[in-house]
């Protein structure tokens, strides 16, 4: 099985930090990994991707020296390969086009404003990613522990009982 | 790291595929004695079967499927080797009352020749040779008589062996036990559909109370019976779900998390065995036994395993508690469940009932389970409350592979091919007590590292054909052996790949390798020894 990572994007250093501890707690089952540019991002997305894994939830900021994370995001969206991966917009500057955007042709999945809880970064990663696995993954047992195990399971009995051979 | 791991599979995958290659053409090269030439062919069908399960090159089921197809093309009157096939004829020269000349080959061990009837079929008699020549003899032979026909080749591969019917082979995939398990798959999909699986877990959890070990107990004791009717792998899965939110209660460094993680995967193989529905060895088992004209009602199999299924029930639990002792004295068990009220959900808990009940009642009654298997399947379906989408995510592949591995056994049987393996090992000589022991430990090992279906599919066929055979001598009990070979089959929880179970345990990330192991191996010995006691001490008066 593929491994799912992170991936988070923002400029900077102090505030990326904090994303990434906030988010530890994911880290057992999903390997995080940074970028403080678009184009940082797109390298590490393309060796991820080359290795054979896959990258399950971006958070990514908006403004970013050079591209913004809305371009990134729309670009992101057309590949095949990432277009199953949950994207959510971590900023506080997103202006009103931007946002419209994103939630149009990034097909955003979810938007949080700076400053943010802990709390509730953590719940919508855990959402995203739950959303994502039952989307792209057979054997959804292995996020039942860090997951939203109540869905995981709902989802597995829509797919059929599980059987003894 | 990932990419030689991957490497390493295929490498499996691959020897898997050229052991089963090398092992189908092999008896086609060595001739073995006293095997006949169907048994070659079912030898070769046998040992592809074994390596594609074991080393599983293609998918277990679909293995079945191959030997289905092999069987039927091989093995078959109407498969291309024995319609083509005639007896070659001759007609014996007459030369005096009684006295035939016929070619020396035509000669069985210099004591019979083969009447030819048709085609397909012969006849033996006796004769007793006056005269050998180089290529002819002279018999003496009142059973012959003017115009008979004889065969010229005694060895040839059509006396000895009588083809089936191609339908022989396919019958297998509506085998009695085959509908039988469609009626368990039915009931468990319904139960699904409806959340009836949860809310009973609810309902029945309530009176464990608050303490921990008592909410271990409870846990196996619903695990077992949802897993006696239900897969046991569907049942871990929804059990999994109800112990997940409790162990998040505890802290993390809290062994009893492990003991509740551990709790569910155990007690759903341990329950599998209760019933001939719990778990697909027991179809083979029940199959097996069947094809000897043995039948084995599903309440006396319910009796017969009860004994054992609680032992290891309680054993298992004071392992997990002593091992793992909780540190919370108390802790909250959040449990909701309302019962599906709506029309349709009513009509399958009173299914779901009559059907238990009529399987339960069945030396009562006398009505053979599987045809009360097909009340749930004709009156879920009728009533709408299995839809046609719910048919089809059924669990279809296990009834093929237990059906691949009904049709193995039946053309082991058939062939010889069985009786010629067992028959190698002087078995009269073993202690009984032993017997049954040679037979549990090597399926215990088998089935922890193989399918139970599997294990028991290859070992099965073994134990039959050393009853029906008579070389174990006095005292050998057919019933038994098999049902302790499954009992064994399904004791096997040492490994994550042991059982689904366990690999659905072990993938929640809370357990160590090392504590599966370490308790399966306690569950598995004890099981065994208890299973052998019973086998011997009890089950000889219930049979």
């Amino acid at each position: 099985m593929s491994t799912i990572y992170i991936l988070c994007i923002e400029d900077e250093a102090e505030v990326l930090d904090v994303i990434v501890n906030d988010i530890s707690a994911l880290e057992v089952v999903f390997p995080i990994e940074v970028g403080v540019t678009a184009n940082e991002a797109r390298k590490v997305i393309d060796e991820i991707l080359e290795n054979g894994d896959r990258i399950g939830l971006i958070l990514c900021d908006h403004v970013l020296p050079g591209e913004n994370g809305v371009e990134l995001l729309v670009e992101l969206q057309s590949r095949p390969e990432t277009k199953e991966t949950r994207k959510v917009l971590l900023t506080g500057q997103a202006g009103l086009d931007a946002t419209v955007k994103a939630v149009n042709k990034a097909g955003l999945n979810r938007y949080i404003a700076k400053p943010w809880h802990k709390e509730d970064l953590v719940e919508i990663c855990r959402e995203e990613l739950t959303s994502y696995v039952i989307k792209t993954t057979t054997n959804l047992l292995p996020f039942m522990g860090i997951l939203n195990a109540e869905k995981l399971s709902e989802a597995m009995r829509e797919r059929g009982i599980p059987s003894d051979a | 790291m990932r990419t030689k791991r991957k490497k390493g599979v295929n490498r499996v995958r691959l020897a898997g595929l050229a052991l089963g290659f090398i092992g189908f053409l092999l008896p086609f090269f060595i001739q073995f004695d006293g095997l006949s030439f169907a048994g070659h062919m079912a030898l070769g069908i046998f040992l592809m079967a074994a390596s594609f399960w074991m080393l599983e090159p293609i998918p277990i089921y679909s293995t079945s499927l191959l030997v289905i197809m092999m069987q039927v093309l091989l093995l078959s009157a109407q498969g291309p080797v024995y319609k083509a096939s005639s007896l070659p004829e001759t007609t014996p020269v007459s030369l005096q009352e009684n006295l035939w000349q016929v070619p020396l080959s035509a000669l069985d061990g210099n004591e019979a020749v083969y009447i030819r009837i048709d085609d397909k079929k012969t006849a033996r008699v006796e004769v007793q040779v006056t005269e050998i020549g180089v290529d002819v003899a002279i018999i003496n032979a009142p059973g012959l008589s003017e115009g008979d026909v004889i065969v010229t080749e005694s060895g040839h591969w059509l006396i000895k062996y009588r083809a089936a019917h191609y339908s022989e082979y396919f019958r297998t995939m509506a085998d009695p036990i085959i509908i039988l398990f469609l009626g368990g798959f039915m009931l468990a999909g319904a139960a699904v559909k409806y959340n009836l699986d949860k809310n009973l877990t609810s309902v029945l959890l309530k009176p464990f109370g608050k303490k921990p070990m008592y909410i271990a107990l409870g846990l196996m004791l619903v695990t077992a019976v949802l897993s006696a009717f239900m897969s046991n792998t569907a049942t871990t899965a929804m059990m999994m779900t109800v112990v997940i939110p409790i162990t998040a209660q505890f802290p993390p460094e809290d062994r009893f998390r492990t003991a509740l993680a551990l709790s569910v995967p155990i007690a759903a193989n341990v329950g599998g065995i209760a019933t001939p529905i719990g778990t697909p060895p027991n179809a083979i088992v029940i199959a097996a036994l069947n094809q000897q004209g043995i039948s084995i009602p599903f309440g006396e199999w319910m009796l017969l395993v009860m004994p054992i299924v609680i032992i290891l029930l309680l054993v298992s639990w004071f392992t997990l508690c002593y091992l793992f002792p909780p540190t919370l004295s108390e802790f909250k068990l959040k449990l909701e469940g309302t019962f599906n009220t709506s029309g349709k959900a009513i009509t399958l808990y009173v299914i779901f009932a009559l059907t238990v009940i009529l399987w339960i009642t069945e030396a009562q009654h006398g009505i053979p389970s599987s045809m009360v298997a097909f009340l749930p399947i004709t009156a879920l379906t009728v009533t709408s409350v299995m839809t046609k989408e719910d048919i089809r995510s059924l669990p279809w592949d296990v009834l093929w592979l237990v059906a691949g591995g009904i049709a193995l056994g039946v053309a082991m049987d058939n062939t010889g091919l069985a009786t010629w393996i067992v028959s190698s090992i002087s078995w009269e000589t073993l202690p009984k007590l032993m017997l049954l022991l040679v037979f549990g430990v090597v399926a215990y090992m088998m089935s922890n590292f193989l399918s139970n279906t599997v294990t028991a599919t290859l070992i099965i066929p073994l134990a039959i054909s050393i009853g029906t055979s008579g070389i174990a001598g006095e005292g050998f009990n057919l019933i038994i052996t098999c049902i302790f070979v499954g009992i064994a089959c399904n004791i096997a929880m040492m490994l994550p790949i042991s059982t689904p179970p366990n690999a659905i345990a072990m993938s929640t990330g809370f357990l160590k390798t090392s504590d599966m192991v370490k308790v399966g191996i306690i569950v598995g010995i004890i099981g065994l020894i208890v299973g052998l006691l019973i086998a011997t001490f009890v089950w000889p008066f219930m049979i």
